[in-house]
């Protein structure tokens, strides 16, 4: 399982979404979200977006006031994960139009659909943006 | 209120259909969205969850509404509350028949649930209902949910169907039923196991996601079985090949990349395929070439899909064309200003190197860059390069680099594997003594309690040991170098507790042994040791033990001991302990003073941590003690087991008392034995009424019968009468005592470790040129000397720096360095022992750390074979008697209950002899305790063959016993013997 979770946190540091591939409890995720965003917002711009945290590898992009932050075992092939959050954050700018985080906040579950049409099981499934957003516009027609 | 309701459901009614949300709503995401700090935002929270309680409860609520709420839920989660006070509502939401609330519902499900969870079963039933739907929508969300919700039992209630929607007409749902069964093969691999066929099916499906999808399941299978697989070799290259040629629908070019994720997917595969497989390898090499002739470099993602070529070719058979391209890549990844590029080069050279050790040293200043950067994941890449790099010339300066970074780092995750590391190399590569001893010495300072228990008894068996061959003087100068540097360090305000451990073991059983300390000076620190520390129990115990071995080495040696004042109060302090094994010790450490000379060498023979012990778990050494009291009218001892059988034919009276017996405390006096049972009473056996009162002298007696190998004789009526013996036995051979079967490092092993230093075969030469070349290339870059000189030892290695010198200055002949080099080779050839040979792959000429000897070792080590024989689970590092840990004093102390004076040495050999000393000198019964009295191993060896015939498995656990020493053994570290002999 290459993925473990994937985190959109703001720079205050409050989560706006939150998919734990493996399971951990409330206090261990509030914990982990907590030492991962401490570690990444005191990093400056020209260093690598990778950071080691416990036995995970985080990759991280910041796009605007927030940070996606995907937390990866070591099999992973870091730098295409920096792209997927691109393709993540692309696909909900398709979708959403200029998307920003207050879009994420009104439409969680919507970003979450998007999200399970992508990764599923901690793997990139799926990155064609049309096969990612067709159920959901689907969704919205017919309700 | 109301009017906000109604508001909100205009709203809801509004622009955005479904999706739409209540005024409420938004302003609660406004106003989460607002808070700056913490606290205000769990008071939003913590008043939302009240607000949510009351409204859930609800019946009339809306579904509109009520999906609104899960969504607000999921808010009360995500920013850390409890929930679940709402589960049961996310439940519920997934039985709903609109596809969006259902969708909801599913998504709440998984991301408040984990598989193990009570509701779970409500929420299967729903899942297989939606597997059957027509709407192909509702089949992926069930699909979805399967995937995160399944546990192991409810698999086979949902199985058929997954397996069914593989073949769905639907490209996303036979995606997502891949995904579902490729999770129930993680999750209980052997319920789908008969379907693992369906993923090799899958991959030939026309839509290229559910191909996609199927890669990340077969990548699990072929990394758990290569060799099954190694017929899709052609079809995965046959894709690859497609992809790149960009057959794929456009909708899956990323950055005018043709769908690189798969591309990176596959590459992975075909890395695992490869591995060792020349003929696999073959069909690779051309469309691996070809993606990485035309990687595009301008973005992210073509670099990353070159990353994964490099990895890929790394890991196939070599081949010397896509090398040379891979090293290429390497230097433009190591040139690159982007952070990230370098990471990945540094992260493929070290996979390079592997194969081609030239590649780093063309790198060096880059690498010295990187590691110097303020970029600390930068660093910690490098580092792991150079442990990767790591050989006996360069040993020094990687590992003491390690060192410096591990002190100055906070993070204890780091530091331990840090640290671990930095023990690793040096117990392979240390080049001397001092050296060895200086570096674990700064690693146990600054990390002493993080890292593995292990390591610090590795030290102590290093110490012990030597270095399993016969030059005692390397040894004993190991030792006193030890020593000097422990009675040094000792006085330092803070050292972690297990430092502290080694010290105290170290200078007791060495402090003295070379003579430049005296016992008062080594005491009088290890007083003070126990002194300042007075909360770590096991620090003192390991003092007060060590003190013991002190002053009975003073006797032994026929000198007087003086006590010291500090020593008398810390004993007198110890003796009213709370805790029970430091009051053992210290009365142990009493007695032993008093004790003369001649015993005192027996309990406590110098240097002795290391002999091989026997121990006589039958106790045979009583069997004489035990035929006197039988002569004298003492009943046998009945095995349990016999007992039990005995009870089986005995009358149904019996019967019940006995288990009448077993359940409560009886207060009268035992009942005589049937007469029935008469003729099974051997005719040895006196009046059994002798046995009625249950109190100590018979207790120790009976003691002595459990051991007495006279199975045959029994009777039902002793059987009652000594029940309290049940399981003396038993728990004298739990396994928690025969524990010390690991192994001695004995001298064998010791030889087959493979050689550390191998000479590197880079002409001097050829390295010329590239170093010529490096600096051609960065002209206009000045190095600084010191840089430089960092990389020379680095890279160079000593043997080599003198040819570094010569190629920057430009001035030595060529010979010279050759004459270095050679040198080296010689110096090196004679630490090379035969066996080295074997051990170490003769193509392997250029020594790069990564071939060690410790996967060769435990192979051979006849020990562990004998472990895993005896199907022992310990975990070795509790084998230790009570020199090395405290915590296991019970144990001993059940098995000598009526020893008062126990030696808490270093040995269970010292152990034995303890408890036969102390009984002979306590009540001087028999001749057989007196002929283990003095015993050293031979007298045990002796008296075990007294012991009657024992099976198979005994006389191997016996065997494993042999090996069993003081200090918990475990091949590690083979090179530092070779190293420092060398």
């Amino acid at each position: 399982m290459g993925i473990r979770f994937i985190l959109m946190v703001n720079k205050q540091g409050q989560t706006r979404l939150a998919q734990y591939y493996e399971y951990l409890t409330l206090e261990e995720r509030r914990a982990l979200e907590g030492e991962i965003v401490r570690k990444c917002l005191a990093r400056n711009e020209q260093q690598c977006s990778f950071v080691e945290h416990r036995n995970y590898k985080i990759v991280y992009r910041r796009y605007a006031s927030l940070f996606f932050l995907v937390g990866v075992d070591n099999e992973e092939n870091e730098l295409a994960i920096l792209e997927f959050i691109h393709l993540l954050v692309e696909t909900m700018d398709r979708h959403f139009g200029n998307v920003c985080e207050l879009d994420i906040m009104f439409h969680l579950e919507k970003a979450h659909f998007m999200l399970e049409e992508m990764v599923m099981n901690g793997c990139i499934v799926e990155t064609s943006k049309a096969n990612i957003l067709s159920p959901i516009q689907l969704m919205d027609k017919a309700s | 209120m109301d009017q906000l309701k109604m508001i909100g459901r205009e709203l809801a009614m509004g622009s955005q259909g479904g999706f739409g949300q209540s005024k409420e709503f938004l302003d609660l995401i406004k106003s989460i969205g607002e808070t700056r700090s913490k606290a205000e935002e769990d008071r939003i929270v913590l008043r939302e969850i009240e607000t949510l309680k009351t409204r859930l409860g609800n019946p009339n609520t809306p579904k509109f509404k009520l999906k609104e709420y899960l969504v607000r839920l999921l808010y009360v989660e995500m920013l850390g509350h409890d929930a679940s006070f709402g589960y049961i509502y996310a439940v519920k939401m997934t039985h709903d028949e609109n596809l969006l609330f259902k969708r909801t519902g599913y998504l709440a499900v998984t991301l408040f649930l984990n598989e193990d969870h009570d509701l779970i079963i409500l929420i299967v039933n729903t899942i297989q209902k939606d597997l059957r739907s027509d709407n192909y929508l509702v089949v992926c969300a069930a699909l979805n949910a399967a995937c995160r919700l399944i546990n192991e039992e409810t698999i086979p209630a949902v199985l058929p169907q997954v397996v069914e929607l593989l073949g769905h007409h639907k490209e996303a749902v036979r995606k997502k039923a891949v995904m579902a069964l490729y999770r129930f093969h993680q999750r209980a691999p052997g319920s789908v196991s008969h379907l693992v066929s369906n993923f090799r099916k899958r991959l030939c499906d026309n839509d290229p996601g559910v191909m996609g999808a199927t890669l990340c399941p077969l990548f699990d299978l072929i990394t758990i079985d290569v060799n099954s697989y190694k017929d899709l070799v052609i079809s995965f290259v046959n894709i690859l090949k497609q992809v790149a040629e960009r057959r794929l629908p456009r909708s899956y070019d990323y950055r005018h990349m043709p769908a690189p994720f798969i591309q990176i997917k596959l590459l992975k595969i075909l890395g695992l395929l490869g591995n060792g497989d020349k003929k696999a390898s073959e069909h690779m090499y051309t469309i691996v070439g070809d993606i990485m002739r035309k990687f595009d470099s301008t973005s992210n993602i073509g670099n990353a899909v070159l990353y994964e070529c490099i990895c890929c070719v790394s890991s196939i058979h070599p081949n010397p064309k896509l090398l040379e391209t891979a090293a290429d890549a390497i230097s433009k990844f190591l040139k690159s200003d982007s952070h990230n590029l370098r990471y990945l080069g540094i992260d493929a050279l070290g996979r390079l190197t592997k194969i081609n050790p030239e590649i780093a040293e063309q790198h060096q200043l880059a690498v010295i860059d990187c590691l110097e950067d303020l970029d600390d994941t930068l660093k910690r890449k490098t580092f792991e390069l150079l442990y990767k790099m790591t050989k006996s010339s360069n040993v020094e300066v990687i590992v003491n680099c390690m060192v410096d970074y591990m002190i100055n780092i906070n993070d204890n995750h780091f530091k331990t594997e840090i640290a671990s590391r930095c023990v690793e190399l040096a117990e392979q590569f240390a080049p001397s003594n001092q050296w060895f001893i200086q570096t674990m010495n700064k690693v146990f300072e600054h990390a002493g309690d993080l890292v593995n228990a292990k390591v610090a008894h590795n030290l102590m068996r290093l110490i012990a040991e030597g270095f399993g061959e016969d030059d005692n003087i390397v040894d004993s100068q190991l030792r006193s170098s030890a020593v000097e540097s422990y009675t040094r360090i000792i006085g330092e305000p803070i050292l972690p507790s297990a430092f502290l451990q080694v010290i105290c073991w170290v200078l007791g059983e060495y402090g003295t042994a070379d003579g430049k300390y005296s016992a008062s000076y080594i005491s009088g620190k290890l007083c003070d040791v126990a002194e300042a520390l007075s909360t770590d129990e096991i620090v003192k115990a390991y003092a007060v033990t060590a003190l013991g071995k002190i002053y009975s080495f003073e006797i032994a040696a026929g000198r007087k001991v003086n006590l010291l004042p500090e020593c008398e109060s810390l004993i007198e302090e110890l003796l009213a302990s709370h805790s029970t094994d430091l009051q053992q010790r210290a009365y142990e450490l009493r007695a032993l003073i008093g004790l003369d000379a001649h015993v005192v060498a027996n309990l406590m023979p110098m240097d002795a941590s290391c002999e091989d012990i026997e121990i006589d778990k039958g106790l045979s050494f009583l069997d004489g003690y035990i035929q006197q009291a039988i002569e004298n009218g003492a009943q046998p001892y009945v095995s349990e087991s016999e007992r039990l059988g005995m009870s089986n034919i005995s009358n149904f009276k019996s019967q019940e008392q006995h288990e009448f017996l077993t359940h409560s405390l009886r207060f009268e006096a035992y009942e005589l034995p049937k007469p029935s049972m008469t003729p099974q009473v051997p005719p040895v056996l006196a009046s059994p009424t002798e046995l009625f009162p249950v109190s100590v002298p018979y207790y120790h007696t009976e003691v002595n019968y459990s051991t007495t190998p006279v199975p045959s004789i029994s009777s039902a009526g002793s059987s009652e009468l000594q029940l309290r013996l049940d399981g003396v036995q038993k728990k004298w051979g739990h396994p928690s005592y025969f524990s010390p079967t690991s192994s001695t490092l004995n001298s064998d092993a010791a030889k087959i470790q493979n050689g550390s230093t191998k000479p590197d075969s880079v002409g001097s030469a050829n390295s010329e040129a590239r170093h010529v070349s490096y600096d051609s290339r960065k002209p206009q870059v000045e190095i600084s000397p010191e840089k430089q000189k960092l990389a020379a030892s680095l890279f160079g290695g000593a043997s080599k720096s003198d040819r570094r010198q010569s190629s920057s200055s430009q001035k030595v002949p060529k010979n010279n360095s050759h004459a270095a080099y050679k040198s080296h080779v010689e110096k090196t050839a004679t630490s090379d022992t035969g066996a080295q040979k074997t051990s170490q792959p003769p193509s392997d000429l250029l020594d790069l750390g990564e071939t060690t000897g410790t996967s060769i070792l435990p192979s051979l080590d006849p020990f562990k074979q004998l472990e895993g024989v005896l199907d022992q689970t310990q975990d070795p590092t509790s084998l230790n008697t009570g020199g090395f840990s405290g915590t296991d004093a019970p144990d001993i102390m059940s098995l000598y209950v009526d020893t008062s004076l126990r030696d808490q040495g270093n040995s269970t050999a010292n152990l034995l002899s303890t408890v036969n000393d102390s009984s002979s000198l306590l009540s001087g019964f028999s001749d057989a305790t007196n002929r283990t009295g003095h015993g050293g191993n031979t007298v045990a060896q002796l008296t075990q063959k007294l012991s009657e015939g024992p099976n198979h498995k005994d006389s191997l656990e016996k065997d494993a016993t042999v090996r069993q020493m003081g200090v918990t053994p475990s091949g590690q570290n083979p090179n530092l013997f070779k190293d420092l002999l060398g």
